[in-house]
């Protein structure tokens, strides 16, 4: 199965695209790809969430880790593109708000 | 009709995906939901499956609880079975899941912060929430076995449609 994720990073910015399902299963390659991006203190991180089909908890949580990381870096993030369920577990626990979905 | 459908899984995450899949398509029995775009379909069916809120709900709501039962019934370790009874109606859905690992406190799970910010964001012990939020009732009674039942029912106006 591929990567369910990929990063880009330009000079100017940080991407991280999610695909397919984001969960107990697929959320620790992603959490270890999110220390090395949190420990390069990006000044700009863009999440797309446009192919991301499924989240449960654990996929929250790795989102999570990487906003908090990043901000605590003094960098900014924007989380993009969330649809179907992931965006209705966002709303659920009104992070929607927050991420500025 | 009301029938029901079992499926036993050894209790570990290896097992969730077949695990999900059926509670998805058995959601789809209910909701009606079609497939959204069958000229496209990806490598991973399952990504088209879930779209309607009474699939999101049911399908979001049972991957926390088998994540629940994988990780603290048998603590990532296996060793029993997760036994799945999922009965689809008319109009409702409900998934009996039994495991014969540690009891679950239940009580113990703490609400998440009312206010939210960047501050409260959670990292952890959303899962509980979740499944409890998406769903019109939740039980949980530790046993052996433990038993953790879900139910949800097809929104009224969403009945009509569904039976077409």
């Amino acid at each position: 199965m591929a990567a369910p994720f990929d990063v880009q990073h330009a000079t100017d910015e940080t991407r991280l695209t999610i695909r397919g399902s984001l969960d107990i299963n697929s959320a620790p390659a992603l959490a270890e790809e999110i220390d090395k991006i949190v420990a390069t203190k990006p000044a700009k991180v863009t999440v797309d969430l446009g192919s991301l089909d499924l989240i449960d908890s654990s996929g929250v949580a790795a989102l999570v880790k990487l906003y908090k990381g990043v901000r605590g870096g003094g960098g900014a993030i924007t989380i993009a593109g969330a649809r179907d369920q992931p965006l209705a577990i966002f709303k659920l626990l009104r992070m929607d708000k927050v991420f500025n979905l | 009709m009301v029938a029901t459908i079992r499926l036993s899984v050894p209790g570990m995450l290896r097992y969730r995906a077949i695990a999900v899949r059926a509670v998805a398509e058995a959601a789809r029995l209910v909701s009606g939901s079609t497939v959204r775009d069958p000229k496209n379909p990806t490598l991973d069916p399952l990504s088209h499956d879930v779209r309607h809120p009474f699939d999101t709900a049911v399908v979001s709501a049972f991957m926390e609880i088998f994540n629940n039962v994988a990780i603290h019934a048998y603590q990532r370790k296996g060793g029993g079975e997760i036994e799945i009874e999922i009965t689809p109606s008319k109009d409702a859905i409900v998934i009996e899941v039994r495991d014969d690992g540690r009891p679950f406190d239940i009580d113990d799970v703490a609400p998440l912060a009312t206010e939210l910010d960047e501050e409260s964001l959670p990292e952890g012990g959303m899962g509980i929430h979740i499944a409890k939020t998406m769903l019109d009732e939740m039980t949980y009674e530790p046993g052996p076995p433990n038993l953790w039942r879900l139910y949800k029912r097809l929104p009224v106006t969403q009945v009509a449609v569904g039976r077409s």
